[in-house]
């Protein structure tokens, strides 16, 4: 059964829904209870999640792991071309078959029973197997593996039958998507930057990615309040798309290495582009930064967050050289613009402890309706996805 | 290069090697960040990185803090001192460190490796680990002493346990 086409009303979680659309329960951000009740319904339930871009993957053999919903994944490279997600667990016992974060490797040896898989995930040795039950064939036993699609190098996978196909899953904001992926998706790793916040997942979520900027000291220092933008969400999924221009501007006195925030490039494609897909993932694409932030909710409290930067497969080696320079000092959880964000993940599940809703102000003009498309420096961003969680999860809203 | 073990160096130049990087972290200790820059030489290319042992390894670039020139360095205190302040929860921290490795490079340079961890300890909070990893430092001696030419300290705590606001 489709849980999102019948979600069912989850009266026995007790959360009443406030009548008005720009209000959040604050519960929702610090209830543990709500966590295994999400794993089911969300990050188990019909969704596409993203585990890796193939750009992290280079050569053949290349792999790495990965976890959703505490399920280890094993993203590998095949020696056939082919990029494959396989559960991470040996197809006989269930041992954890790779404890690797990563690595490149010809064959994938499980040490409990010897058996031995190749990159394609087939079982291709296992000792002493005319001992094993009757009728046993090598053949039945691959590597398990969930359903798997991808955008522009983009790999996700769902753990659910109901889902529907990705390119309709992602709805309306492929444009900035494909836009955020380098225009043609041929990135090419060049780190990551691995942290984790003492947040719910939602609190990550609704803090990351685009919010109004009054936060960043360092973007009004640097005079980039300028240039035309626009926030749109994908009603159906809760998903969030934003494009803004960035406007050269003259030198700040305040930083003395100003190719920190330099863009090298076409002026058409200066700019700041980031989308949100339900539940977790954020992808930016700012000045000359490519960055898919892979969100795992660990925890009810605590959200792990890998920052994986790229380059493009064109660049030229300045290009590369810049890209690396800006890449690890601009947006992460020590960029220059960005620390503060990462405080904020904190102090928001702190201080959602407190009784009451969280109120969204900046752009609400009804209170029983939401706009597809809003201005850039609107708060109201997330409230489409905050509208889709609460169908998703059962949650009446008041009528008074 | 030869490896030359430290008790074949100088005895003068590691007792100043050892009191650049007591200076190094006294001076984040007590967050005198000025007295952090001081530490470097004033070279313009003299660099400080911080960077996650899994990239190392891998031979990825990005690092947390890519400051590949001493203005970049001069700029994270502006970061810490300007830009960021008032935003975040202060922490404090305890950094605690290891002389593992030394050799003498050149006629002045030497190379050496520093076992590091720190014990941060958020506003009204608890103490804890925040990282652990491996200082490999070029210091330079000359006429004022030793100074790093390059530090690099190369963390491996895969996954950090919050936001990073001091240099490590």
């Amino acid at each position: 059964m489709n849980d999102l086409s019948n979600p069912g009303i989850n009266s026995q979680l007790g959360i009443e829904w406030p009548k008005n659309m720009n209000e959040v329960p604050k519960e929702v951000f610090v209830r543990t209870d709500l966590f295994d009740v999400e794993q089911k319904r969300i990050f188990r339930g019909p969704e596409w999640h993203a585990v890796a871009h193939v750009g992290e993957l280079p050569e053949r053999g290349d792999f790495k792991t990965y976890t959703l919903s505490n399920v280890p994944l094993l993203i590998v490279h095949g020696h056939d071309g082919e990029h494959r997600v396989f559960y991470n667990a040996c197809s006989h016992r269930s041992n954890q078959l790779e404890t690797a974060s990563f690595g490149n490797k010809t064959e994938f040896e499980c040490p409990y029973h010897r058996w031995l898989f190749n990159p394609e995930g087939e079982l291709i040795g296992c000792p002493n197997s005319k001992e094993y039950s009757p009728g046993f064939k090598q053949e039945d036993y691959p590597l398990g593996q969930p359903r798997v699609d991808s955008f522009y190098g983009l790999i996700f996978i769902t753990m659910h039958d109901d889902t529907p196909p990705l390119t309709e899953w992602l709805g309306e904001v492929k444009p900035t998507l494909i836009k955020a992926l380098g225009d043609d998706g041929r990135l090419r790793l060049l780190g990551y930057q691995k942290v984790s916040y003492k947040s719910n997942w939602k609190g990550y979520n609704d803090n990351d990615g685009y919010h109004a900027p009054l936060l960043h000291t360092a973007f009004t220092l640097l005079n980039w309040q300028g240039g035309d933008g626009r926030q749109y969400m994908d009603m159906a999924r809760g998903h969030l798309g934003f494009e803004a221009e960035l406007k050269r501007v003259p030198r700040s006195e305040l930083i003395q290495d100003h190719s920190l925030v330099d863009f090298i490039g076409d002026e058409a494609n200066m700019g700041s582009r980031l989308i949100q897909l339900f539940p977790t993932l954020v992808i930016t694409r700012h000045l000359n930064v490519y960055n898919i932030r892979f969100a795992i909710a660990s925890g009810p409290e605590e959200t792990e967050v890998h920052y994986a930067y790229f380059c493009h497969e064109d660049d030229d080696e300045e290009m590369v050289k810049h890209r690396i320079r800006q890449s690890s000092n601009l947006l992460g959880p020590c960029g220059m613009v960005s620390m503060e964000d990462a405080s904020i993940f904190h102090r928001i599940h702190i201080g959602s402890n407190t009784p009451g809703n969280a109120i969204f102000q900046k752009g609400v003009k009804s209170f029983d309706k939401l706009e597809a498309e809003i201005k850039q420096n609107d708060e109201t961003g997330n409230l489409a996805r905050w509208e889709y969680y609460r169908k998703v999860m059962g949650f009446e809203r008041a009528l008074a | 290069m030869s490896a030359v073990a430290a008790n074949t160096i100088d005895h003068e130049a590691v007792a100043q090697i050892d009191a650049l990087q007591a200076g190094y972290i006294h001076a984040l200790d007590s967050k005198d960040f000025h007295a952090w820059v001081d530490t470097f030489d004033t070279a313009e290319d003299t660099a400080y990185f911080c960077i996650a042992a899994e990239n190392a390894e891998r031979n990825l670039p990005i690092a947390l803090m890519y400051d590949d020139n001493r203005l970049r360095i001069e700029d994270r205190v502006t970061f810490i001192e300007k830009i960021w302040v008032g935003t975040f929860q202060d922490y404090y921290t305890r950094h605690f460190i290891q002389r593992t490795r030394c050799s003498q490079q050149s006629n002045n340079i030497y190379a050496v490796e520093t076992n590091f961890s720190i014990i941060y300890t958020p506003e009204s909070g608890k103490s804890d680990v925040q990282v652990a990893g491996l200082y490999k430092d070029e210091i330079i001696i000359n006429g004022s002493g030793a100074k790093f030419k390059s530090k690099k300290a190369i963390y491996d705590t895969t996954v950090l346990p919050r936001y990073i606001v001091y240099p490590f």
